[in-house]
């Protein structure tokens, strides 16, 4: 091995990258505006509540000038009714709990109303949707309606972890927090080891799996293993794919000329 | 695959049982007797990169100089016990490059079910390695035997994932970083 690093993006770069998130906070001291390439920071004048990017809050609370109110999941409470969802519900046995509803989407309460995304502009006027990390899923004061179950951002455990280490008396009871991600954690970790028996799908044409709901640390710590067994999947495959191509080529090249497109098109669906 | 990739280069050398159509002369060299001709319906043992250029002229229908035949790595036996149980089977001892070969000589061998077999025997020892590689005491009780059996693809999964698995706990300090 020449290079290294290890390949792919690693713990701490997935973390640092978490850092982007905005985490709500009660300053102890005023401090002035400040104007960061992420966006302005407002000036922060206690005892009022400002969102900031979690790396600046983390640093406030190291020179102790700030307290940081834990996000509306990262409490006991949601976090032992998700493990719940998790491990007990039926239809989440082999999926992973829903993620927080994007904005416009409708909450999973109602499944038959329509999503309908609100754009949101950028200070130039262009359009745009928000996608994390600049979705306030780490607040404290929620966007969602309160009656929406919580639900795992997509960062959780990375925030989850540094708000433990960094911030742990800003938490409610955070052994119990902490216990309660390690479960978690555990408890998707088999889901995904489980998952490996549907991933055949994914090394066939047109297919894929599934894999809403999955956190970025998550996705991170898998991502190597999952790639190598769909492409070793797909390489044993190969030849049965060749053979399958070639065997649509030739009866397209039989009937192809006097019938019409549209029907080889359907009798090649129909094998599938 | 690349050309420099060492893997494929290894899965070339691997030996394939050959047999030869025609008397070629001066080929003795193959079975160990330099000088001597090659006699018609002799069984050697080549390389798959050389047996591959050798049988080329059955694929074009002009008289071939070799047929191919199944190596020991993939025969029925090694087929049945892959049905039978995926996971006890010691894939290194069959062939280092075991998932490799399969590949190659899948493309030589129309072989619809080894392409099923096979699969399926991927995707639950990949399971199991999944399960090995978190396990952060390394391998216990019959876990070693099935980690010595891996051949070089599978082996390469594991250390992704265990390597994965042992940044994340050194992330979150579980671990200490040696």
């Amino acid at each position: 091995m020449a290079f290294p690093l290890p390949r792919g993006v690693t713990a701490s770069e997935i973390a640092f990258l978490a850092e982007m998130e905005t985490v709500t906070i009660v300053p102890r001291q005023r401090l002035e505006g400040l104007e960061l390439l992420g966006g302005p920071i407002e000036p922060l004048v206690p005892p009022r509540r400002a969102s900031l990017p979690l790396w600046l809050a983390l640093l406030l609370k190291r020179q102790r000038r700030a307290n940081i109110i834990p996000p509306t999941w990262l409490h006991p409470e949601p976090l032992a009714l998700i493990l719940e969802v998790e491990s007990q519900h039926q239809d989440y046995k082999n999926a992973f709990s829903p993620p927080p509803p994007l904005p416009g989407q409708p909450s999973i309460l109602d499944r038959d109303a329509l999503p309908s995304a609100r754009p949101q502009y950028t200070p130039d006027g262009n359009r745009y949707y928000a996608a994390p990390p600049f979705l306030h899923q780490n607040t404290a004061q929620t966007v969602a309606s309160s009656r929406d179950p919580p639900s795992l951002p997509f960062h959780w455990v990375e925030v989850g972890n540094l708000l433990l280490d960094a911030a742990s008396d800003d938490l409610v009871d955070p052994d119990q927090i902490r216990r309660l991600l390690k479960d978690l954690r555990e408890v998707r970790m088999a889901k995904m080891r489980s998952g490996v028996d549907v991933l055949d799908a994914a090394a066939t044409g047109g297919g894929g799996v599934a894999l809403t709901g999955v956190g970025s640390m998550e996705l991170g710590e898998d991502r190597g293993f999952i790639t190598g067994v769909v492409d070793g999947l797909r390489r044993i495959g190969s030849s049965k794919e060749q053979a399958r191509r070639e065997q649509m080529a030739e009866q397209r090249a039989n009937g192809g000329y006097d019938g019409t497109q549209d029907d080889d098109e359907e009798e090649d669906y129909m094998e599938f | 695959m690349s050309y420099y990739d060492i893997d494929s280069i290894l899965t070339d050398a691997q030996k394939l049982p050959c047999t030869f159509e025609l008397e070629v002369p001066g080929l003795g060299i193959l079975e160990g007797n330099a000088g001597e001709d090659i006699k018609a319906g002799t069984r050697i043992d080549l390389p798959l990169w050389l047996g591959e250029m050798l049988s080329i002229g059955a694929r074009l229908g002009t008289s071939r100089l070799v047929t191919l035949d199944m190596p020991e790595a993939l025969s029925e036996r090694v087929m049945n016990a892959l049905k039978a149980d995926p996971r006890t089977l010691d894939l290194r001892a069959l062939a280092p490059h075991f998932y490799n070969l399969s590949e190659r000589i899948l493309e030589l061998f129309e072989e619809e079910e080894m392409v099923d077999v096979l699969g399926d025997a991927f995707k639950k020892r990949a399971a199991d390695i999944a399960d090995h590689a978190h396990n952060s005491r390394g391998a216990v009780g019959g876990g070693v035997d099935f980690l010595r059996g891996l051949d070089e693809t599978e082996r390469q999964l594991f250390r992704v994932a265990h390597d994965r698995a042992k940044d994340m706990r050194i992330w979150t300090g579980e671990a200490k970083r040696k």
